[in-house]
């Protein structure tokens, strides 16, 4: 396979980030509570899939497991790292205000990630008006009729999309169950 | 109530979206129906998984920039490395990182359905995985005047071969005219290389399975034409569905 060329690179790059940053980003604010962590970590996690992109190996994991773990590596070095700096609160975005126990240890809050991670991709695979519906009602927390208000979409295409999107998430977190693979 | 209203209403049920007179409905029928009872709780599993969602959330746009931004630094950092052994190990990661860059991304590309037509890895991965590209095709203009729920998906999975296999899912497809049959085609410019030929079955859904070489790679226009048996083997002018790989 031929080497690939700098714009290449970027390119791969590029790609890479427009696909997953949503979800390492949503990761980050979920583990680390505040939205410099989080950006931290979006960076922190492409430049090392990057600089250890020869570290992957495709016959042992998919792409979203190792990088996975790049992320819960790069989350956990940025929490020891600020474990002495006092939390940061909400911005007063209702979706950044995070609540987390801060009982619990670095290695607890990130291992609590995993469900994340799969629930963020399971997401990330559904198209969009499909997604709309859903983060609308859970996280915006509106009624059917009131989505279809918002959004202009009859009735019953709210509740159409609704079914056909709790289907999806349900077949794709059942077969990133079924082919899950310890995490380590 | 039947459970054929019902269904659609759960998922709305679970996450608490239904007015209060449905909401109602719904429960009354759950009280006597054990299949929605067995319904429900499946949607509330996921339902619960959502419970772990992150907020759905973009990072801020000048991230990427900062990021590639980076990379480039540690790429001329790379290749202006003296001949030095120390040198060639670093030469000798960065083409390990390329190349590992690469099935990155056709893995990733199978794992979304999205293809990287730009970069020229659309294809050539793993015969388990998912569709490289899944691609609409939609009548051409002609085709399209008084036809309802026509419609057709083609799924391409490279092979290791290096064949691609093509998988058309046509809806309401009609069948080809007597002694005609269709033939699909991959197109670029004024070049067409066939994928193979077949019949449907008008209405309902035709599955069809065909196989193309791998030059068809770089044509990025698919096309399905009907064609006239004991006719010349050059492509009919016929086109009947018309879709182009993202």
């Amino acid at each position: 396979m031929a080497r690939l060329t700098g714009p290449e690179v970027e390119a791969a790059i590029s790609a890479l980030y427009d696909r997953y940053s949503r979800t390492v980003y949503g990761v980050g604010l979920k583990i680390l509570g505040d939205r410099p962590s989080a950006e931290e970590l979006v960076q922190d996690v492409f430049l090392k899939v990057w600089r250890s992109a020869g570290t992957f190996d495709s016959s042992r994991s998919s792409f979203s497991t190792w990088l996975y773990r790049v992320t819960r590596s790069c989350a956990l070095d940025l929490y020891r790292k600020r474990a002495s700096r006092i939390p940061q609160v909400s911005d007063g975005e209702p979706h950044i205000a995070i609540a987390r126990d801060s009982s619990a240890g670095p290695q607890e809050v990130v291992d609590e990630s995993w469900l994340s991670w799969r629930v963020s991709r399971a997401l990330e695979v559904l198209d969009a008006p499909h997604r709309e519906v859903i983060e609308l009602a859970y996280f915006g927390g509106l009624s059917q009729r009131e989505i279809s208000e918002r959004t202009g979409m009859p009735l019953g295409t709210v509740k159409t999309r609704t079914t056909r999107a709790f289907k999806s998430l349900r077949t794709e977190l059942t077969i990133q169950d079924s082919s899950r693979e310890p995490i380590r | 109530m039947k459970c054929a209203k019902i269904h659609p209403n759960l998922p709305a049920f679970v996450l608490g979206g239904l007015e209060s007179q449905e909401d109602a409905e719904v429960r009354r029928h759950l009280a006597s129906c054990s299949d929605c009872r067995r319904e429900l709780e499946e949607l509330r599993k996921v339902n619960r998984a959502l419970e772990a969602a992150p907020p759905p959330a973009n990072p801020p746009s000048h991230l990427k920039d900062e990021i590639l931004s980076q990379v480039r630094a540690e790429q001329r950092y790379l290749s202006t490395e003296d001949e030095s052994s120390v040198a060639e190990e670093r030469a000798s990661s960065t083409i390990a990182r390329s190349k590992n860059l690469r099935i990155i991304l056709s893995s990733a590309a199978a794992a979304a359905v999205v293809a990287f037509v730009a970069i020229g890895v659309l294809l050539g991965f793993q015969r388990e995985e998912p569709p490289v590209a899944t691609i609409q095709l939609v009548p051409t203009p002609q085709e399209a005047a008084g036809l309802e729920g026509y419609w057709g998906v083609a799924e391409i999975r490279p092979q290791p071969s290096g064949n691609q296999q093509v998988e058309l899912k046509l809806n309401n497809f009609e069948q080809p005219k007597p002694n005609s049959y269709y033939e699909l085609w991959f197109v670029s410019g004024e070049s067409r290389i066939s994928a193979g030929s077949f019949t449907s079955v008008g209405k309902g859904e035709t599955r069809v399975m065909l196989n193309a070489p791998p030059e068809t790679r770089n044509y990025h226009t698919l096309l399905i034409t009907e064609e006239h048996v004991d006719e010349r083997p050059a492509p009919g002018d016929e086109a009947a569905l018309k879709g182009v790989v993202p």
